[in-house]
C-alpha cells in the first residue's frame, strides 16, 4: 500500500537540488545578489515603505493592521489570522497547548501571520485539539492567505485530526513555527 | 358565537372536574382494584359519565345545544408515520449545522419542514435523480466518537426515509459545507467519495450494486464534479483542472493548462453545475467568472469580472482597497435554465472572503451582466436557488434562520426559524 512518505519526498527533493546545482553556480549567485542589493533601496516601492518595519503587502491586511499581542482569547491576537473554529485558551487550554484530556493533532494547516510588536512574518501552525466533543467558546475565522479545498494545508475548515485516536474535534491552537 | 363556544367550554372543564371528582371518590372505596382495571380495558364507562356530567353542567349554566357539545374527541388512531412523495424542485435540505447531525427537508412552496434525513454530523448528501433515495456519506464510530471507525454511504428511501442499507468505504474526508466531495454520476449508478487523509484520494462506489470498486490517489486537487462517459474533474493546486477516467483498470488522470492562482486568487470550491451541458460556472475571491466545458478535454473560457458586469471596479488582490467582493461559506447558487448566477456580496478588503453576503447579486452569465442587486435585511452566510421555472432564492445566517425569496422580483415571500445553518442543497437536473 502507499503511504505518504515525507522523508521519501524530502530526501528526492534534496537530492533534485545537489543534482542539479554546483557550489560554483551558487557562489556567482551569492555574488550578483551581494551586487545588486544596494540598487534595491532606490526603488520607489522600497522608498515609500521604508520607515514601516515590514514592508510585505501581509502587514496590511484588514486582520494584520487591528492585531493585538496581549490577549490570546480574542478573534484579534495576531497568531489567529488564519484560524477557524474555538480557541484553545478559551477552552481549558492554551493558545499552543490543549484543554485537559483532549489531544494534540501531529499535522495542521499553516498560516503567516504578522506580530505587531515586531513587525515580523511567523508562520503559525493551526493544530486542532481532538478526542472531545466540540469546545464552541471564542469562535473565531481568520481568514487570511486561507484557501480552498484542492490547497489542504492552507484551508482552515477541514477537520485537522489526522493522526489521533479520536477525530472529534474540540478546538484550535496557534502553535508558532518560526520566521516566514 | 365565539362566545357561546367558550361558555359551553367552560360548562365541559366543569363537567369534567365533576367527573374526575366522582371517579376520586369511588376509588377511595372498596371497588377500587376493580374500577382501574375496567378503565384500563375501556374507558367508555368514564366516557359516559363525563358526557353525563358534562350535559349537568350544561344545563345549569346554559350554552350551546347540548348535542353538539356532547360529543367528545375520540382516541387518535395507531398511525403509520407520514410518508413522502419523491422529491420535487421546490424542496430544499439544509445542513442543520456545524457538527450538528441531520439534514432537515423544507418545502420553498409552503415553508414548511417535511422531514429529517438521519445522517452523522460533518456527512454529505446527494438525491437519487431517480428519486427514490437520498444517499449520505458519512462516517460513524463504534462508540460514539471513540472506537472503531466507519465510513459508509447510507441510503435511506425517499418515500420512508427509513436505512435500506450501507455500503462501506475505505474513507472520506471530514469538513464542513461543501457540495462537491460527494457526487454522482452516471444516472445515479456511481458515487465518488472525496477523501483526504492527508493524502487526496477519491473512492469511486457502484451504487447500483451497492459496492465500493477502487480508490483512486487524486495529488493536489479536490472539489469534483460528474463528467458524463468519463469519471469525474476536479480542480487543482496547481491552478489547473484534472480530468479522471476511471473506466479502466487504472484510471487515467490528465491536467488542463493552469488557469487560476489557487493561492492568491482561489476559485470558491462551492460552484455552479450544469450537469446536463457538463457546464461550470467557477467564481474567485475577487471576483472573476470563469465558465467551462468539461469532458475529455475541459475547455476554460476568458474569464470577466463580476464587479465589472455590475458596473462597479473590478476586485483586485491588493490590501487596503475597499470594494465589493464575494464571499460566505457557500457564496453562490446557479440556477441552471436561466444560466443565472446568484451571488453573496459584501462591502470589504481582499481576503474577507468568509464575510457575510450584505447583497445577492444575478448574474446573468451568458451576457456578462449583473442584472439586479438585492439588499439584505439580515447578512446571509449560505445561498441555494430552487431549480423552478419560478425559482426562489434562499438564503440562511449563522444563527439558523432561513428566508426564502423571488428570484425574479428578490422579494422576501417566508422565512423560517432556527431552520438550520449548514450548507442547503436543491434539487438539480
Amino acid at each position: 500500500m502507499k503511504t505518504f512518505n515525507p522523508d521519501a519526498m524530502g530526501e528526492k527533493l534534496l537530492r533534485r537540488f545537489a543534482g542539479g546545482t554546483s557550489r560554483r553556480g551558487i557562489l556567482s549567485r551569492l555574488g550578483l545578489a551581494l551586487v545588486a542589493a544596494p540598487a534595491f533601496p532606490l526603488l520607489p516601492v522600497s522608498r515609500a515603505s521604508a520607515a514601516k518595519p515590514d514592508r510585505s503587502p501581509e502587514a496590511k491586511t484588514a486582520f494584520a493592521r487591528s492585531a493585538q499581542t496581549t490577549d490570546d482569547t480574542k478573534c484579534t491576537y495576531w497568531r489567529y489570522c488564519a484560524i477557524d473554529g474555538s480557541l484553545c485558551a478559551c477552552c481549558g487550554g492554551a493558545v499552543n497547548r490543549c484543554p485537559p484530556g483532549a489531544e494534540h493533532s501531529p499535522v495542521s494547516w499553516v498560516g503567516t501571520c504578522i506580530n505587531p510588536g515586531d513587525g515580523r512574518a511567523y508562520l503559525i501552525a493551526y493544530r486542532d485539539c481532538c478526542g472531545k466533543s466540540y469546545c464552541n467558546k471564542c469562535d473565531c475565522d481568520g481568514t487570511d492567505r486561507e484557501t480552498q479545498l484542492y490547497v489542504p494545508q492552507l484551508n482552515n475548515d477541514v477537520i485537522w485530526c489526522f493522526g489521533t485516536t479520536s477525530m472529534e474535534y474540540h478546538c484550535s491552537t496557534a502553535v508558532l513555527v518560526g520566521t516566514a | 358565537m365565539y362566545r357561546k363556544v367558550q361558555a359551553g367550554l367552560g360548562a365541559l372543564l366543569v363537567g369534567v372536574l365533576a367527573a374526575q371528582g366522582f371517579r376520586r371518590f369511588r376509588q377511595k372505596g372498596p371497588g377500587q382494584m376493580k374500577m382501574m382495571k375496567v378503565q384500563g380495558k375501556s374507558s367508555l364507562s368514564v366516557m359516559g359519565r363525563n358526557t353525563a356530567a358534562a350535559v349537568c353542567a350544561l344545563a345549569l349554566f346554559g350554552g350551546v345545544p347540548a348535542a353538539r357539545a356532547a360529543d367528545p374527541l375520540q382516541p387518535d388512531p395507531e398511525l403509520e408515520a407520514v410518508t413522502l412523495s419523491a422529491p420535487k424542485p421546490s424542496w430544499i435540505f439544509v445542513e442543520r449545522g456545524f457538527v450538528m447531525p441531520g439534514n432537515a427537508i423544507y418545502d420553498t412552496d409552503t415553508g414548511k419542514m417535511l422531514g429529517l434525513i438521519e445522517a452523522s454530523e460533518l456527512s454529505d448528501m446527494e438525491i437519487d435523480p431517480a428519486g427514490k433515495a437520498y444517499y449520505i456519506s458519512e462516517s460513524i464510530w463504534t462508540k460514539g466518537w471513540r472506537g472503531t471507525r466507519q465510513d459508509m454511504i447510507t441510503v435511506y428511501d425517499a418515500a420512508t426515509l427509513k436505512l435500506k442499507t450501507e455500503i462501506a468505504i475505505p474513507g472520506r474526508i471530514l469538513i464542513d459545507s461543501r457540495k462537491f466531495n460527494f457526487i454522482l454520476s452516471d444516472q445515479g449508478k456511481t458515487a465518488y467519495v472525496y477523501n483526504l487523509d492527508p493524502a487526496s484520494s477519491v473512492n469511486m462506489v457502484d451504487l447500483a450494486k451497492g459496492k465500493f470498486i477502487k480508490k483512486i490517489e487524486l495529488p493536489g486537487c479536490a472539489s469534483m464534479m460528474a463528467v458524463t462517459g468519463i469519471g469525474f474533474s476536479a480542480l487543482c493546486s496547481d491552478g489547473s483542472l484534472a480530468t479522471v477516467k476511471t473506466a479502466g483498470a487504472k484510471p487515467e488522470i490528465t491536467r488542463s493548462a493552469p488557469f487560476f492562482s489557487a493561492t492568491n486568487d482561489p476559485i470558491f470550491d462551492n460552484f455552479g453545475y450544469d450537469r446536463a451541458k457538463q457546464q461550470v460556472v467557477f467564481l474567485t475571491y475577487t471576483g472573476q467568472v470563469y465558465t467551462a466545458k468539461l469532458g475529455a478535454t475541459p475547455t476554460v473560457a476568458e474569464p470577466f469580472s463580476i464587479q465589472a458586469a455590475a458596473g462597479v471596479p473590478a476586485g483586485e488582490t491588493k490590501p487596503l482597497v475597499v470594494n465589493w467582493y464575494p464571499g460566505s461559506r457557500q457564496g453562490n447558487a446557479y440556477h441552471v435554465a436561466s444560466g443565472h448566477l446568484f451571488v453573496l456580496m459584501h462591502m470589504g478588503e481582499y481576503w474577507s472572503h468568509k464575510a457575510s453576503g450584505t447583497e445577492i447579486w444575478d448574474l446573468d452569465v451568458a451576457a456578462k451582466k449583473v442584472v439586479k442587486r438585492i439588499p439584505l435585511e439580515e447578512p446571509a452566510d449560505r445561498i441555494a436557488v430552487t431549480q423552478e421555472a419560478n425559482a426562489k432564492i434562499v438564503v440562511t445566517n449563522d444563527a439558523g434562520t432561513l428566508v426564502i425569496l423571488d428570484a425574479n422580483t428578490g422579494e422576501q415571500k417566508s422565512s423560517i426559524k432556527r431552520a438550520g445553518s449548514g450548507l442547503i442543497r436543491t434539487v438539480e437536473p
